[in-house]
């Protein structure tokens, strides 16, 4: 099988060669397929990162450490946990399966949503990136760093109040979590070696996340293409509007929290500073192609309340920063 | 456990056994092609290439262990509208996966240039001003770039300015939005991250019926000095009065970072 799989590695390079003249699509199916393409390839290796990361959690550190070292008083708790992303900088697609991991190996539903809000945000890359982008200009590495730590507590906060945590996560991993947790890993797979349960690891984790991943590039991109940018540009200057079309900029786009400093500095000129923050804030947690991730864990009811929330606190950030910053 | 043997149950090891793997193993394959043939940055900023290459390793490494993984794999049974849906999103899954395979690599087109509005993001930052300044400091405007000359127009549209100053940029013809039929502006996307970032920027050049001569996404070189716009519709103040317009070939590095 392995031997079959590097033969059409070798063949598939030949094939497009052969296909270079002449070959041609619809501009905008070729610039849907390109941009498409373009996230996958951007996302993947820290897809392939966060599943790693979350094997290191599942598999070799021993179960539930992380859990036993951090403060048990939950609001202390979940503040800690919020920092995690300092430790583990994988971008927001690998925070996914990095989450799983975590849900898997004992953090409950709110400790693993605050940690999947916080960490694009409160890692070394972002802060280094929105620094060189922006300084200190305007409060916004100030107002993002801020703004992540408190919408991340308060949706952790939010979610731990609920009387049936299981019920925000969608069947299929809620039984893994339930599996990993009653026979906890060693005893179930004793006789497996680390590597094993590695691979085991990455072939279920990438079976939920790679067409999840796939599939919300397919959406951004769609609507990368159809939607006219005019539409959100034209809204830039009005304190209010410049946040609304920021956000929804962020969530189409859909650019990972590392890097999205650099591609919103060139909308500086254009944008109030609390449509940057609301961007900034806003877009690191949620878009399009995250939602596709997380829908892997979370049911839709779930995404829609987080949604709602990050929206809500981020929409007030950023007229905040417009208003009195 | 073997898989059940109704279709249902077949799709649904499928699904949970071999999806991730292949579908990890094609963007192994194109990333590793794509870096191997040169064009990766045809879809992410260089600062990348390193990470992803190495990552596409060791996930290569791990897609192997995958398919050489004998253990037997259990998968639930699903109801009928599942297993629909999962077929759907098998079928969906495969066209992209061979999509990325088989279709040739190829930069983003004036499509999505016209759709994102030439200049309205993309530049406008310090460093770009204050590296467009030392070049004209040299007096040797023909090194000059489009990134340098758009913001140089951002700055400034005095067409004393550029009276004594002789422009030559490189770039894909793409139409003015507001007079396509006389101005066409020569184009280059800026990346910052990957490709779903680019942002179009472009030096307007004005030539009445450039379409008879040129087709959109054409690659020119435009030589000339800019001049107020004779057509008054147009997006800009100011365009390019064309000397020379050489057709080129696409740059190895399309975009701009």
């Amino acid at each position: 099988m392995v031997l079959a799989v590097f033969a059409v590695r070798a063949l598939s390079p030949a094939f497009v060669d052969d296909q270079l003249s002449g070959f041609e699509l619809p501009d905008r199916v070729q610039d849907t397929l390109t941009l498409a393409i373009s996230v996958i390839i951007e996302s993947v290796p820290f897809v392939f990162l966060g599943i790693l990361l979350s094997a290191v959690v599942q598999v070799w550190l021993p179960h539930g450490v992380l859990a036993r070292h951090l403060p048990r008083n939950p609001i202390l708790r979940r503040a800690s946990i919020s920092l995690l992303g300092m430790f583990f900088p994988v971008c927001e697609c690998g925070n996914v399966p990095l989450a799983r991991g975590f849900m898997v190996g004992g953090f409950t539903v709110s400790e693993s949503v605050t940690f999947l809000l916080a960490a694009p945000i409160l890692n070394p890359i972002t802060i280094i990136t929105t620094h060189q982008a922006f300084g200190w200009d305007g409060h916004i590495l100030v107002a993002r760093l801020v703004g992540g730590f408190v919408i991340a507590n308060v949706v952790g906060w939010l979610f731990s109040k609920h009387p049936d945590p299981q019920s925000l996560l969608t069947t299929r991993f809620a039984a893994a979590c339930a599996v990993g947790s009653t026979t906890g890993h060693d005893h179930a797979h004793a006789r497996e070696s680390r590597f094993s349960q590695t691979t085991e690891i990455f072939i279920r984790e990438t079976s939920v996340i790679m067409p999840a991943l796939f599939i919300g590039s397919a959406v951004a991109a769609l609507t990368q293409v159809f939607v006219p940018r005019s539409v959100l540009l034209a809204l830039g200057s009005n304190p209010v509007w410049s946040v609304l079309a920021m956000m929804a900029l962020a969530f189409i786009v859909a650019v990972c929290s590392n890097v999205d400093a650099f591609f919103v500095l060139s909308f500086g000129s254009t944008f109030l500073p609390g449509g940057i923050v609301a961007f900034l804030v806003f877009g690191a947690l949620i878009d399009v192609k995250m939602l596709a991730l997380m829908r892997t864990t979370f049911t839709s009811r779930t995404l829609v309340q987080i949604t709602v929330v990050v929206g809500l606190m981020s929409a007030a950030l950023g007229l905040l920063v417009n208003y009195v910053a | 456990m073997l898989p059940d043997r109704k279709l249902s149950g077949a799709l649904r090891y499928w699904a949970e056994r071999w999806q991730g793997v292949l579908l990890s193993l094609v963007v192994v394959v194109a990333t590793l092609w794509l870096a191997f043939s040169g064009q990766l940055g045809l879809y992410i900023h260089p600062r990348y290439f390193v990470f992803t290459i190495a990552m596409a390793v060791i996930g290569l490494v791990l897609v192997g262990a995958g398919f050489a993984r004998r253990r037997g794999f259990e998968v639930e049974r699903t109801g009928r509208v599942a297993t629909t849906l999962t077929g759907v999103g098998v079928a969906l899954l495969v066209i992209m996966g061979v999509a990325m395979v088989i279709i040739p690599p190829t930069t983003l087109t004036s499509a999505t240039a016209t759709q994102r509005e030439v200049n309205s993001g993309g530049l406008g930052t310090d460093d770009d001003a204050e590296q467009a300044a030392a070049l004209i400091g040299t007096g040797d405007f023909e090194q000059l770039s489009v990134r340098e000359w758009v913001s140089l127009l951002a700055q400034s549209s005095d067409p004393a300015f550029y009276a004594d100053k002789t422009a030559q940029v490189i770039g894909f013809v793409t139409p003015d939005a507001k007079d396509p039929e006389n101005v066409f502006y020569v184009a280059r996307f800026v990346v910052t991250c990957c490709a779903v970032d680019a942002q179009p920027i472009g030096v307007p050049v004005y030539l009445p019926g450039w379409q008879a001569e040129y087709e959109i996404d054409d690659w020119v070189q435009v030589t000339g000095r800019f001049d107020p716009s004779v057509s008054a519709a147009a997006t800009d103040p100011l365009a390019i009065t064309p000397v020379e317009i050489l057709p080129v070939d696409q740059p190895n590095d399309p975009y701009v970072y």
